[in-house]
């Protein structure tokens, strides 16, 4: 365990030193490493165990090792056993279970009917803690029954877990589509559930967060039914708002802890920006071709590696280098693996044992293995590409050097404007959290949706709320569309449609697609969500799976299946698609301001509905190692339709005219500057690139001819035509129906916005636009960089 | 340009409807209830949750059987929590046919879980030398409470349960909806008689399916029972009427329901005279091609329920009467494992003996007759040209691809691992013969195709 003192021989620490001052030494302009941060080794700052603690389980705890507490611990398990809700903020590895088994052990042992549910965000975490509890549970009789209850578990267990378990450890999936519509078989659970457990809360934000708000409104809906009004204790990684976000998931308030107690040892954090090769077009060297060739820097000196990629493509891709570099030796397993979401379970938990004993040397994974599944202390951490949250690098930076002992974490910036932020402004990395994490429980699809759930376990009655929101005239509209029918003073279910199974609390539709492979027989070898599944698996397109190209060959849409057969082809596909937007409603339009003093832009910003269409439409040959375009196909996909909330600039005319550009420079400026925007915005509003869609369209005249389609293909290198707009909408909007807040705060800070996009743009050392600020010269057109910045300066300065 | 909150909730895909729906004629749910009442000549039942809809009828037929305590036992499983001594209360309870009470719920969906609603439950109990059906209806879902009551009420007075596919169905369900209530106890179940378990070992061999209107034709004689399902509604649409009818639809379709739901309970009780019938003696069942299978069904039956030397005598009336080919096969499987069992070798032997010749992959029989051999007879040579045999016979499968490859290469890892082990076997008693020659002394005692003890190890 963490807290006892187990002294590792630090071999390693000569090696993290060497490859730091190597890396140093190679570095002549002092544009490659931007910054060596040194954590230094920590002292733990403890606290006794409270006197409440039972002597049984004070034993046990002191059998492991631990006979007192961090002072974290001793707050958070203090506020539990006064009745009031917790957060504790917890880094990597600092003895967060303590701060919900300690007071939930103690609740259960003096009385053997308490319950108690723990939600992880994935399955694997809950394998984790139900290791760590079994054998609290050993130390302890068996006085109590810990079970986790998810897909695996298999259905004759299933009755025994529903009455003896007194902790359940299972995931908002589960609870929602599993748990909940079966309460009346778990009313031993529900009649007596005292604690809620939400662990990794930080990942409850955008979507997610916003599914899983109304999953415990629905929860605590049923509880309530059986009498319960649980309690809640929950653990997130270091964020800036972790009281208000628990508060917003939960619809209580929250004690919150956020001084951490707990020992580390030292560590290094090196931030890498690849080499420019070449000025004129801004271009570094490939950061995935760096990350290998520097994971393999750690790999050859025994040290044992876990490299994060950001995309499954990338994990693919940086997998095919590494075990090419580190063959297997006749006989023996593969000693650099691949993990990610689509490798069947059995596969991945071989995986986590491997790198536990040591037998694995080196694994390439996607955020899979963020979150805190134990794979034991790993000597190095490389992170090719930012994680897109601060959050999350830390998270994934602490992989490294769980117990003492030096160790290193190495961040690879890519070309994107968000890393090149980044990792030229270190100090807002390594100073306080800035990062906000943002749900929207009253989204209308999201909310009627989980309405529809809850009608299902329990009537409505007429005068429920959820959050703020009345409930009646939604259940009004559900009614008239046939799913509710009002009996008295309660709604009550009427579809023979179980809805649970329609609702997927990670993606917009539950729909995976199945990849097959045809190479042999037959053989399912993954899966692909609905939204990936049309720019990965689209017919021709290359799919990798553990380091091997499959090429799409038929691609099943209604069944929702893709045919793959093995290729070796020295070109990866990426996929292009095109989107439209039309305004349906302004929220708040407000014209925009600059200078001192303050005079009109020339532009207005505004955020509110819109709709949004977007269709893949071909698909473009990547060569690996060069990254070259090769190539390029067409393809017919079925259209996509959202209503979703965007914010947007609307540039006038007059202000266009004044721009000394030509209308091509024009437009080019203007999809540069988006690019920018959308980058920016990911940065502060913690979220992925992925969460957030840009497009260019005409503003409409008048509401009338607002219904009219404007076309505005997004992805580099399509055929752009050139067209002139008259007053241009630069739209940025919630990747997600119904939108999950981010449009607003994006307006509120517009200022800030188009303050640091202009930093962005102006202090890159590009000539002509690259990348890093508004895409790749060669693809953006001319003029690009010089136009985006005369927009950004009329706007700003 | 703004959008009033009604627009911005049409917007939301959540409220788009599931299925197209006809427009219904403008009517009230309390005028359907009336005329639903008016069809079927039912009444308004009360009690003190309120009020609900009773329909009652009685019918001459079928009549009452007389549940014999052995078949009882063979139908009532001693669960794996249950004590014996209160599986064989059951089967008490169970004996005693005045107990018995038939149920069949009509529901608002089969994906089960807390917000599938039984609105029609039908009960039905042998009275007066026939049937007594009554079933009981939500006008609405606030006159749930009143339904449940009622079914509890009748459950006191006969507590065996007798349903198809209830104990998945419609128990579980019955059983969520009282918990749902908060205020009326689930009732207690004395004995719970499933008849689709019986029901698919008997005839889904000779049927394929056996879902109750198909027994009713083919098994229990459609012009015998007095009624006809000609005129029977499509159960898959059942929920639909019943949502229309809670919109004040046409109350029609909803008769049909009440009819069907008839039909099934007077289906359910004359199925389980035929049943009780044929499993009380089937000894008595004259052997011949029509009977066969279900002699077959029926002994193994009884070998599950390890009523071994009457399973043994079926299974052999059953093979006399001839079997069509697979299952000939199977039931010879199950008679050979039933004598080895009963430490019958020699017959279990010659029953093995005649599989592995017949044509298929006859693997575990192969292997049981080289343990036969080995362990029995000591003859070790017989055993391992057996064994030969096989592996030979895996190979042609793997080359014709007749199994799976993975079961192919467990099956040849066995025979292979066999061989060898036969083979130092051998090898062994005639080196310590020779050794003890050697010395001059008498050969040893030892010697190959001597029987030995079944699992004694040679030294």
């Amino acid at each position: 365990m963490h807290q006892s003192l187990s002294v590792r021989p630090t071999a390693s620490l000569a090696s993290v030193r060497e490859i730091i001052d190597h890396l140093a030494a190679q570095d002549r302009t002092g544009e490659v490493i931007t910054a060596v941060h040194r954590i230094p080794a920590r002292e733990a700052q403890w606290a006794p165990m409270p006197e409440w603690v039972r002597p049984e389980l004070r034993a046990a705890y002191a059998a492991k090792g631990i006979e007192q507490l961090y002072s974290h611990q001793a707050q958070t398990v203090a506020a539990v056993h006064a009745g009031r809700n917790a957060v504790v903020v917890t880094p990597t590895a600092s003895g967060k279970t303590i701060c919900y088994n300690l007071p939930i052990l103690n609740a259960v042992l003096e009385n053997p009917d308490v319950r108690a549910l723990y939600l992880f965000p994935t399955k694997a975490l809950a394998q984790d803690q139900l290791a760590e509890l079994h054998d609290l549970g050993q130390r302890l009789d068996n006085r109590f029954g810990v079970f986790t209850y998810d897909g695996d578990t298999p259905s004759d267990a299933r009755a025994a877990i529903r009455e003896r378990g007194h902790i359940v450890l299972t995931n908002p999936d589960m609870l929602h589509a599993g748990i909940l519509p079966h309460h009346t078989r778990w009313t031993r659970l529900f009649e007596n559930l005292r604690y809620i457990v939400l662990d990794e809360l930080h990942t409850y934000r955008g979507v997610f967060g916003s599914h899983l708000a109304n999953v415990l409104r629905r929860l605590r809906r049923v509880a309530r039914f059986y009498g319960a009004s649980p309690q809640f204790i929950a653990c997130s990684a270091t964020i800036a708002n972790p009281g208000e976000l628990a508060g917003r998931l939960t619809e209580a308030d929250f004690d919150c802890i956020a001084e951490n107690g707990a020992p580390s040892g030292e560590k290094h954090f090196v931030f890498y920006n690849p080499p420019v090769v070449n000025r004129y077009l801004g271009i570094r060297r490939g950061y995935i071709g760096e990350a290998s060739r520097l994971a393999q820097e750690f790999l050859k000196r025994g040290l044992q590696t876990l490299v994060f990629a950001n995309s499954r493509l990338q994990t693919e891709v940086l997998l095919t280098y590494l075990q090419q570099a580190n063959p297997a030796a006749p006989g023996q397993p593969q000693p650099v693996r691949g993990y990610r979401g689509g490798y069947l379970p059995g596969e991945r938990r071989e995986i986590e044992r491997g790198l536990r004993q040591g037998r694995i040397r080196g694994v390439v994974s996607t955020s899979a293995l963020e979150l805190g599944i134990d794979v034991g202390s790993l000597d190095a951490v490389v992170l090719a590409g930012y994680p897109g949250a601060i959050a999350s690098t830390w998270q994934r930076a602490g992989r490294a050097g769980r117990r003492s002992g030096s160790s290193c974490a190495l961040l690879i910036a890519s070309s994107a404007p968000i890393d090149q932020f980044i990792v030229r402004h270190p100090e807002y990395f390594f100073g306080r959290s800035p990062e906000h994490a943002f749900v929207q429980p009253d989204n209308l699809e999201i909310l009627v949706n989980h309405l529809k759930c809850a009608a299902f376990e329990l009537p409505i009655a007429a005068d429920e709320k959820f959050g703020g929101i009345e409930l009646a005239p939604i259940c009004e509209r559900l009614a008239e569309a046939g799913f509710l029918h009002r009996s008295a003073d309660h709604w009550h279910w009427v579809e023979q449609a179980y809805p649970a199974d329609a609702v997927s609390l990670r993606a917009v539709t539950s729909d995976n697609f199945v990849i097959i492979d045809t190479t042999g027989p037959p053989e399912v070898i993954g899966e692909v969500d609905f939204s990936s599944a049309l720019t990965t698996v689209h017919p021709k397109a290359v799919y990798l799976h553990q380091g091997q190209q499959y090429q799409v060959e038929r691609f099943e849409f209604d069944e929702r299946r893709a045919y793959v057969k093995r290729v070796d082809l020295e070109y990866y596909t990426d996929a292009i698609r095109y989107t439209q937007v039309r305004v349906l409603e302004e929220a708040e339009t407000a014209r925009l301001t600059c200078g001192e003093p303050r005079r009109d832009a020339g532009a207005s910003r505004t955020h509110g509905d819109v709709l949004v269409r977007s269709q893949v439409v071909g698909f473009k040959k990547i060569k690996f190692f060069t990254n070259e375009n090769i190539g390029s196909g067409k393809l017919e996909l079925p259209e996509n339709e959202m209503h979703t909330t965007a914010f947007w600039l609307t540039l006038d005319h007059a202000f266009i005219e004044s721009l000394p550009f030509t209308v091509r420079e024009r437009q080019n400026g203007m999809h540069g500057l988006l690019y920018a925007l959308e980058s920016v915005s990911a940065l502060l509003l913690m979220c992925d690139r992925r969460d957030l869609g840009t497009a260019v369209g005409e503003r409409p005249p008048s509401p009338e001819t607002g219904l009219e389609w404007q076309e505005s293909p997004i992805g580099i290198g399509g055929d752009r035509e050139e067209q002139e707009f008259f007053e241009p909408n630069l739209y940025l909007y919630d990747a997600y129906p119904g939108g999950i807040g981010f449009s607003e705060p994006l307006f509120v800070a517009a200022g800030l916005l188009l303050a640091q996009t202009r930093e962005l743009i102006a202090s890159c050392a590009c000539e002509r636009g690259c990348p890093s600020c508004v895409g790749p010269a060669g693809e953006r057109g001319e003029r690009t960089k010089e136009a985006a910045l005369a927009i950004l300066d009329r706007l700003t300065v | 340009m703004t959008i009033d909150p009604q627009d911005r909730l049409s917007r939301i895909s959540a409220f788009r409807p599931v299925r197209r729906r006809e427009p219904l004629p403008a009517g009230s749910v309390a005028e359907a209830g009336d005329r639903l009442a008016y069809l079927l000549g039912a009444e308004v039942g009360r009690n003190r949750y309120g009020e609900h809809l009773v329909a009652r009828q009685w019918y001459s037929s079928p009549e009452m059987c007389t549940p014999d305590a052995g078949v009882l036992r063979l139908l009532l499983p001693p669960g794996r929590r249950v004590a014996p001594r209160d599986a064989e209360r059951a089967v008490l309870d169970a004996s005693d046919p005045n107990q018995w009470l038939f149920l069949d719920t009509e529901t608002t969906g089969l994906a089960g879980g807390t917000g599938t609603y039984a609105f029609l439950v039908g009960l039905a109990w042998w009275d007066g030398g026939g049937l007594q059906v009554e079933q009981f209806f939500m006008r609405d879902h606030a006159e749930e409470h009143s339904v449940l009551t009622e079914i509890a009420r009748h459950l006191r007075a006969r507590s065996v349960l007798v349903t198809f596919n209830g104990k998945s169905f419609d128990w579980p369900l019955l059983e969520t909806r009282f918990r749902m209530t908060r205020a009326i106890p689930v009732p207690a179940v004395a004995a719970h008689l499933d008849l689709l378990h019986p029901a698919r070992q008997l005839w889904r061999q000779e049927l394929g399916s056996v879902r109750l209107s198909d027994l009713e034709r083919h098994v229990l004689g459609a012009e015998s029972l007095g009624w006809s399902r000609q005129s029977d509604i499509d159960s898959s649409r059942i929920p639909e009427f019943y949502f229309d009818y809670l919109r004040g639809g046409p109350a029609e379709p909803l008769a049909g329901v009440f009819q069907h739901n008839r039909m099934d309970l007077r289906g359910l009780a004359a199925l389980a005279e035929r049943i009780f019938r044929m499993l009380a003696e089937p000894e008595a069942i004259e052997p011949n091609a029509q009977t066969a299978l279900g002699l077959y069904a029926i002994s193994s039956i009884l070998n599950r329920r390890g009523q071994s030397s009457r399973a043994r005598s079926l299974y052999e009336r059953a093979l006399a009467a001839g079997l069509p080919e697979t299952i000939d096969l199977r039931a010879r499987h199950e008679l050979a494992r039933l004598a080895k069992r009963e430490r019958d070798f020699g017959y279990a032997a010659e029953l093995w003996r005649g599989i592995a010749q017949s044509s298929g992959q006859n693997f575990e029989a192969c292997e049981q007759l080289c343990i036969h051999y080995e362990r029995r007879m000591g003859d070790l040579a017989e055993a391992a040209r057996i064994t030969k045999n096989a592996i030979a016979q895996v190979h042609r499968a793997r080359r014709l691809g007749l199994m799976e490859p993975q079961r192919l290469a467990q099956w040849a890892d066995r025979f292979e691992r066999r061989l060898s082990r036969l083979e130092q076997k051998a090898a062994r008693p005639q080196r310590l013969a020779r050794a003890l020659q050697t010395k001059g002394g008498a050969p040893g005692r030892l010697l190959v195709g001597e029987p030995t003890q079944p699992d004694s190890k040679i030294v």
